[in-house]
């Protein structure tokens, strides 16, 4: 007595559709941004253009929208047949995919505007977080659901990897969103300089971890052994690398923090779970290239394989360089360069992309009820996304191999060798151009492809819903043999198996943050440290909104090389008022920290209308616009009120008075330029940003 | 006297040394000859008491046939690869197969390779040794420690740089800098004027951003000695940058020269002057 029943293909088929296109649209931005970096006039003289604001859009759009599709497109379509069931509910699906896009499409519209909240991989603004979180719920509830009533007895391990996704996303998310709005497109985090920095990159990496890692992982033992036709390797190993990989997982973050001001304690959690997820990482690794043992003959000719194969072993390489960079002597090179760059995107191109290029290959042909259209411009895309990948990350290795012993070098006398932050980007400018034709390489495939797979859909009939049956899972299940073992006992019981995961994940979390929000000590408090002015604090959400952070770093290392260039080192008592922090992940531009006071307000000014005319080469581009825009003074007060809500010891009722104040500021600073034949009104928002660079760092400068 | 050079291996005499040696190499020659010669006689007489039959064509074929099945077994055996993975024959896969299929994919239950249960212990191992060391017993350095290693270093490097007849030219300072009208110094402080000066000051030093330096007023001092020392601290609340961290002593040296070298070269567009007339 079987039951008969029918799988959801159409809502496979919109979200690989949705894969195509953002891919397309988050890698063309990427294309251009990686333009820019050689050539400014690809900002195109607009505030809406420039690479700090949409180089975000490029990560959200390649992390959330090309991969986020690519992952619910491959968990419907494999979560039906894995569990014998049609989704839950077709109505949830329906809500899950429409609210996912509008979510992008949101993002893409805020992100240009200059609406961010500055933290990386999750600039979007508290109204679209909300969103992000109901919809979250929405495909959660429709997963649970898919599984509860499977007609499967027990939970293959791609089912594990999705539960573990979905449990500990939720919670980065939540964590990591947690502010206080300020207006409906504006707020500010509640955490503070190295709390809010560790909670930055605890979500940060951990988005690599069960965004980009563990739902591929999910699909690769799905997809792998049903391309290949072979048994999956290693069930223990399965076992073995699932939890430890998310138990682990969850401790790495700080390793993004190394040298900063976090506490050394932390830091060093941060590498030693590095180091030790070298071997559950490659657990995933090993357990799919032997599942294709007896079956390398197929490799030689079909593409898909080829695919698999090759993301798999970008996904070895990205997982053994990350606890290499993990150690502090590499990372002290390696951070803040173009090296990090290219090691995510190994990650990005090689593990997300080739294995997404792959599923959609072998999904859509089966879904419309046809074959490929062409095995070899398959091929070919195979051929030129490796050349692709290659031409993109070997240039970036050495840019920041070089740039990153420039920085450090010094002369006989004791100064630095190359003292003029300049000097060092020019030398790496050759590697941008390669990288840029890297990316348009990789594009092109993924533009072949789509020709490829549009002519497959015309050339078959979507098989909407795909007839199936089964039997029903018996209302009593007497276990029997291995069943008994717990971990067969665990795959039969999905809450029980989800509340575990969440406990696994949560013990990182908690035993890292915890102590770093607690206990007083870890953040030495300095009394010369002041709250921003009310200009400053304009000036910084202006600097926030222009997207600086992506360029420049504000975060000197207690390294000679450092305090040499910038001055001294940074001291975690000094970032207590800054909400969010704005440390910052790669120079493409100088450390600010130290800024205030280094410079004229003149040179300041000229610096940001037009960046040649004071670093000839440079390659950041003109902010005009902040010369002409009138600086917003009617959010003031409800700023100061929230600081001040947020333990930012603003005095009760200094919100009436904060205007005044920051007029008499930008009056001070407009009638210096004036002195230096600059004419500029003091109501301008460059007034606003250079009152927040001067005030850079001067807290504890000596004298 | 002179005393004749005895090695071990020479009797002094260098025609009795290549005897010995060429009766050596003749020995050993013999040695080979007679194992050979040996070898010839054991096989001439096992032939002659149990003399080898020519083989059929049936023989010969059976012969392929057990150097085959020979060459098959030696095939069998694991390759490096398989060896070091640990993986088992695929034959015995079957044995290995899960009871249940997952939407047609089987799994098998390998063991997980002794390799990587080493690593894996390996790295737990390494990272409580890593804690221990830097977070536990302090035996590593914490960073600020480093950097205070490395400041010590650079101090002691300078001082031995400095004490090198060949660098005291690097020894100047704001206290005794004497101006120089030597060519070679000025064409050296005009090049580095054209590359850091000339956004504030001028491409002729006419003043843009930063005041004028070819007239005869200073605003903080027109000595040498003050032009060095501006140079140097700059005067950050005016604009003027700090340059002791980017140009060595002498080069600021050099720059102080051109800058007084300047003087009333009156260059087009000149700002207006500003500060004390010297």
């Amino acid at each position: 007595m079987t039951e008969k029943f029918h799988y959801d293909n159409k809502i496979v088929r919109n979200f690989a559709l949705a894969t195509i296109i953002w891919g397309i649209v988050g890698m063309t931005i990427g294309l251009l941004i990686a333009m820019q970096l050689f050539k400014p006039a690809m900002n195109m003289g607009s505030q809406y253009t420039t690479f700090g604001r949409i180089r975000p859009l490029h990560t959200n759009a390649v992390i959330f929208a090309f991969v986020g599709n690519a992952i619910f497109m491959g968990i419907y379509y494999s979560l039906q047949r894995l569990l014998k069931a049609r989704m839950y509910s077709d109505i949830l699906s329906k809500i899950h995919f429409w609210g996912w896009q509008l979510i992008i499409i949101a993002t893409v519209i805020t992100l240009p505007l200059g609406l961010t909240t500055s933290h990386e991989y999750a600039e979007m603004e508290w109204p679209i977080d909300i969103a992000i979180t109901i919809i979250w719920v929405v495909f959660g509830y429709n997963m649970f659901g898919t599984i509860i009533k499977r007609r499967e007895k027990h939970m293959y391990v791609a089912i594990w990897f999705y539960i573990a996704t979905f449990v500990t996303v939720a919670v980065l998310h939540i964590v990591n969103s947690i502010q206080l709005p300020v207006s409906a497109f504006k707020s500010y985090y509640v955490y503070a300089g190295v709390q809010d920095a560790l909670v930055q990159w605890w979500y940060g990496h951990n988005a690599v971890a069960f965004f980009l890692t563990t739902p591929y992982l999910g699909m690769m033992y799905y997809f792998l052994p049903k391309m290949a036709n072979r048994p999956v390797y290693s069930y223990k190993l399965s076992i073995l690398h699932f939890w430890s990989l998310i138990f682990i997982y969850i401790w790495a973050g700080p390793h993004h923090l190394l040298y900063t001001s976090l506490p050394s304690w932390a830091q060093s959690l941060g590498v030693a779970f590095s180091v030790m997820l070298i071997a559950p990482s490659w657990g995933g690794m090993i357990n799919g290239l032997l599942t294709l043992r007896g079956a390398w003959d197929k490799v030689r000719e079909d593409p898909k394989l080829k695919f698999m194969v090759v993301g798999l072993t970008a996904y070895g390489m990205a997982t053994f360089e990350g606890p290499m960079l993990a150690f502090k002597q590499i990372n002290a090179i390696a951070h803040y360069t173009d090296w990090i760059v290219a090691h995510v995107h190994v990650g990005a191109l090689g593990w997300n992309g080739f294995l997404t290029f792959a599923i959609l290959y072998w999904l859509i042909p089966r879904i419309y009820n046809t074959t490929l259209y062409s095995v070899k411009l398959a091929s070919f895309h195979f051929w030129i996304g490796t050349l692709g990948i290659i031409f993109y990350a070997v240039p970036l290795y050495f840019a920041g191999f070089t740039q990153g012993l420039m920085w450090k070098e010094f002369t006989p006398e004791g100064l630095l060798k190359y003292p003029n932050f300049l000097e060092t980007v020019l030398q790496i400018i050759p590697m941008y151009v390669m990288r840029a034709i890297g990316g348009a390489l990789y594009l092109t495939g993924v533009i072949v492809m789509t020709y490829n797979l549009v002519k497959t859909m015309k050339a078959g009939q979507l098989v909407a819903n795909e007839a199936a049956e089964a039997q029903p899972l018996p209302p009593v299940y007497v276990a029997q043999g291995d069943d008994k073992k717990l971990h067969r006992m665990l795959e039969r019981k999905p809450m029980i198996f989800m509340v575990l995961s969440l406990i696994v994940i949560l013990i990182g979390g908690m035993i890292e943050m915890m102590p770093t929000f607690t206990i007083k000590s870890n953040i030495p408090t300095i009394a010369s440290v002041k709250p921003y002015t009310p200009l400053e604090l304009q000036g910084r959400d202006v600097y926030i909104r222009e997207g600086c952070v992506n360029c420049h770093s504000q975060m000197i290392r207690p390294f000679r090389s450092e305090t040499e260039r910038y001055g001294e080192y940074s001291k975690a008592g000094e970032f207590v008022y800054d909400h969010p922090f704005l440390w910052g992940s790669k120079r493409t531009g100088p450390d600010l920290q130290r800024e205030g006071g280094k410079y004229g307000n003149a040179w300041h000014y000229n610096h940001l209308y037009d960046p040649q005319t004071m670093s000839p080469g440079s390659i950041m581009p003109p902010y005009e616009w902040l010369a002409e825009q009138k600086l917003d003074t009617t959010t003031t007060r409800v700023k100061i009120n929230a600081m001040r809500t947020l333990g930012v010891p603003y005095e009760k009722g200094y919100e009436h008075q904060a205007n005044a104040d920051l007029e008499q500021q930008a009056k001070a600073i407009a009638a210096d330029l004036q002195q230096n034949n600059i004419k500029v009104k003091s109501d301008k928002e460059i007034i606003a940003i250079i009152a927040y660079l001067q005030r850079l760092g001067t807290d504890i400068k000596a004298k | 006297m002179k005393e004749v050079i005895n090695s071990n291996w020479s009797t002094g005499s260098t025609s009795a040394d290549i005897v010995i040696g060429l009766m050596l190499i003749t020995a050993v020659m013999i040695l080979c000859v007679a194992i050979l010669m040996l070898k010839v006689i054991k096989f001439y007489v096992k032939e002659s008491v149990n003399p080898t039959p020519f083989a059929t064509p049936e023989e010969k074929e059976k012969r392929r046939l057990e150097q085959q099945a020979l060459q098959a077994i030696k095939d069998k055996k694991p390759s490096i690869w398989t060896k070091l993975m640990q993986l088992k024959p695929l034959e015995e896969e079957k044995n290995l197969v899960m009871e249940h299929k997952f939407d047609g994919i089987a799994e098998l239950n390998n063991p997980t390779p002794a390799w990587f249960m080493i690593l894996f212990y390996g790295t737990i191992i390494f990272a409580i040794g890593y804690l221990l060391t830097y977070d536990v017993l302090g035996f590593g350095k914490s960073q600020e420690e480093e950097y205070i290693a490395e400041i010590e270093q650079a101090a002691e490097s300078k001082v031995a740089f400095l004490a090198n007849p060949a660098n005291v030219k690097n020894a100047v300072n704001e206290n005794n800098m004497e101006q120089s009208k030597d060519e070679a110094v000025i064409k050296n402080g005009a090049s580095l004027f054209a590359n850091r000066c000339t956004p504030c000051h001028g491409e002729h030093a006419e003043g843009l951003v930063g005041p004028n330096l070819t007239d005869e007023y200073w605003l903080h001092g027109g000595k040498a000695k003050d032009v060095f020392k501006t140079i140097k601290y700059g005067v950050p609340e005016k604009g003027m940058i700090a340059w002791e961290k980017s140009l060595s002593a002498q080069q600021i040296s050099d720059l102080t020269n051109y800058v007084l070298s300047l003087k009333g070269t009156k260059p087009a567009g000149a700002k207006a002057p500003q500060g004390n007339k010297e």
